[in-house]
């Protein structure tokens, strides 16, 4: 009964996309479809106003030669595991450590969220003033106690180590909301059995609180794994890529090449071997995450 | 013994705590403090961070006849309010339909998490096409060209937002609005988005940050009449000189309304930055 009610309502039903439908189809279906055949072609702005022939697989076999790419892509690993590693660990720490409805830890709470919601250009303009040598903060904090600091975003090791300590500042927030959301969903009658049995607080960490994290760890993984590796927008507005090609990372390499050297064919060829790595380790880390939360938390959603 | 071990933990917790919200908080103060702060003080040695002099000059200037910055304020508020308009109307309609439509055909509920792949794939990819497209449609430097890149990928993420959202309603409500007789339409309209609306205040605040603060695709679409606040800002950073002053005010002004959005926000902001794979 009910089901034919719907099934006569299909129509109806099929006119409510529509409208999202478009938009989609032509601002992101078409654009990155058009990166798609240009990849198999030979187009630079610079020798032709117009796209040329086709030229198979060649742009990604290019791709492969490329020193430079493969040495963005490297830095492009650096950054991800890094960056990561440490918005986890820290995000924990944080929501572990602010759990609870008191006022005062409520309010530390949306303090410790501000970074996650700033222009990544205001984040860039912070940071560029905080790490500049001469007249920044850091310095001037380090000469109170003697020491003199280096070119934080001048030298190659310590140019890398700050844009991945400026996407720590800015994302270790959004691991700390995930986490805190995710520890607030742990049903409380655990605490109060392992209470009653004496278990100590690390005892509770170990066996109730991070198994019953597991699936929304996977979250954070997810969205943190795949925008530390497309990161662009903290590299761009502090050190564009430098000094030397130190913190060259892939998605600035395919913006060089696309939008400064206009080699659109090898620019959408770099981009479309990127959003394959990246879509494929989301669609795993998805799945996984789905087969996790319904094993542990015994819910199907 | 366990309440030695206790007090260690409570200092220890306060102690990450309070290192955490200075670590958040100096580089905003920071950041605050050289848009008052006289360019004398920004180039002494050892430089002054609590300025000793206070200017309101670089606010003066970048809003003055010099720096215009109204004009651009104005395209930022006037993108970002039509482009949580577009999102949230045309993306909470498509997830109505689209919650209902995946339990019947396999392929759209392909097609919805084909959606989904808009949030995973590198944004520059899309930067040379749409460059072309919007060339084509005349639409180079207009405030639509950016309000259309913006709403593509906002739609995306109020979808999955509110797909979540309708699910939990029980299908009871809506069984006796078809009993009274009400066709779809009513039932959206009438019954089932009064009961959303936190849905939908997230999706609005969500969209509303995306798009203040893109600058990426904004960039490559406008070059001077439809500039928006963080692509003026992007414009200081191949500035190599100290011209700090205007640099951090522009700033103070892209990031204050932020921070009064996300005290009104918090309460969704989780399920909100995980397309609702967290609900908070």
């Amino acid at each position: 009964m009910r089901r034919r009610n719907v099934r006569h309502e299909v129509g109806a039903l099929l006119l409510f996309p529509l409208p999202a439908v478009i938009i989609i189809l032509v601002a992101q279906a078409f654009p990155v479809l058009y990166s798609l055949t240009m990849s198999f072609r030979d187009w630079a702005l610079a020798s032709s106003l117009t796209p040329g022939g086709f030229v198979g697989l060649a742009n990604y076999v290019k791709a492969f030669h490329d020193t430079v790419f493969l040495h963005a892509f490297a830095v492009s690993l650096q950054f991800c595991v890094a960056a990561t590693l440490l918005e986890v660990v820290l995000g924990f720490i944080l929501a572990y450590f602010t759990m609870g409805e008191s006022r005062a830890l409520r309010v530390a709470r949306t303090i410790l969220i501000l970074p996650m919601v700033i222009a990544p250009v205001a984040n860039g303009t912070i940071w560029r003033m905080i790490l500049n040598p001469q007249y920044g903060l850091l310095n001037a904090i380090l000469s109170t106690f003697g020491a003199r600091g280096p070119d934080w975003l001048g030298n190659p090791v310590l140019a890398l180590v700050s844009v991945i300590a400026i996407d720590i500042w800015q994302w270790t927030p959004f691991a700390m909301v995930v986490f805190c959301a995710g520890l607030s969903l742990i049903p409380p009658e655990l605490y109060d059995a392992a209470q009653v049995d004496g278990a100590s607080r690390t005892r509770v960490l170990r066996s109730i609180v991070i198994p019953y994290l597991v699936p929304v760890i996977f979250i954070v993984l997810l969205f943190r794994i795949v925008d530390t590796f497309l990161v662009i927008d903290a590299i761009y507005t502090t050190t564009f890529g430098g000094p030397g090609f130190s913190t060259n990372v892939v998605t600035l390499y395919i913006y060089w090449q696309a939008l400064r050297y206009f080699n659109i064919s090898f620019g959408s060829a770099l981009s479309w071997l990127i959003s394959i790595l990246t879509l494929a380790t989301a669609f795993t880390l998805m799945r996984a995450q789905r087969r996790l939360q319904s094993s542990i938390w015994g819910v199907t959603q | 013994m366990m309440k030695e071990r206790s007090r260690i933990y409570v200092s220890v917790r306060a102690i990450v705590v309070a290192i955490a919200l200075v670590a958040v908080l100096v580089p905003f103060l920071y950041l605050f403090l050289n848009s008052v702060k006289i360019e004398r003080e920004f180039r002494s040695i050892p430089p002054r961070i609590i300025p000793f002099v206070v200017t309101l000059q670089y606010y003066a200037d970048i809003f003055g006849r010099g720096g215009q910055l109204g004009s651009y304020l104005l395209n930022s508020i006037i993108v970002t309010l039509v482009v949580v308009v577009v999102s949230v109307f045309t993306g909470a309609l498509a997830a109505f339909g689209l919650a209902k439509l995946r339990r019947m055909y396999r392929f759209i509920a392909l097609a919805v998490y084909l959606i989904l792949l808009v949030r995973f794939y590198p944004k520059v990819v899309m930067l040379i096409p749409y460059f072309i497209l919007m060339r084509d449609l005349h639409l180079l430097d207009t405030l639509a060209a950016v309000v259309i890149a913006h709403s593509s990928i906002g739609i995306p993420f109020v979808v999955w937002l509110m797909i979540g959202f309708y699910e939990e309603i029980p299908i009871e409500l809506e069984e006796s609005a078809m009993l009274d007789g009400c066709d779809v339409w009513r039932r959206f309209t009438r019954v089932i988005f009064p009961v959303v609306l936190p849905g939908i205040a997230t999706a609005a605040i969500m969209t509303a940050i995306l798009s203040w603060n893109e600058f990426l695709i904004a960039s490559s679409v406008v070059s001077i009449n439809a500039k928006t606040l963080p692509v003026l800002v992007s414009g200081y950073i191949s500035d190599k000189g100290i011209n700090w002053g205007p640099m951090s005010a522009t700033s103070v002004v892209i990031i204050v309304p932020m921070f009064v959005f996300v005290l009104f926000t918090q309460k969704y902001l989780v399920r909100g930055l995980t397309f609702g794979a967290v609900k908070g």
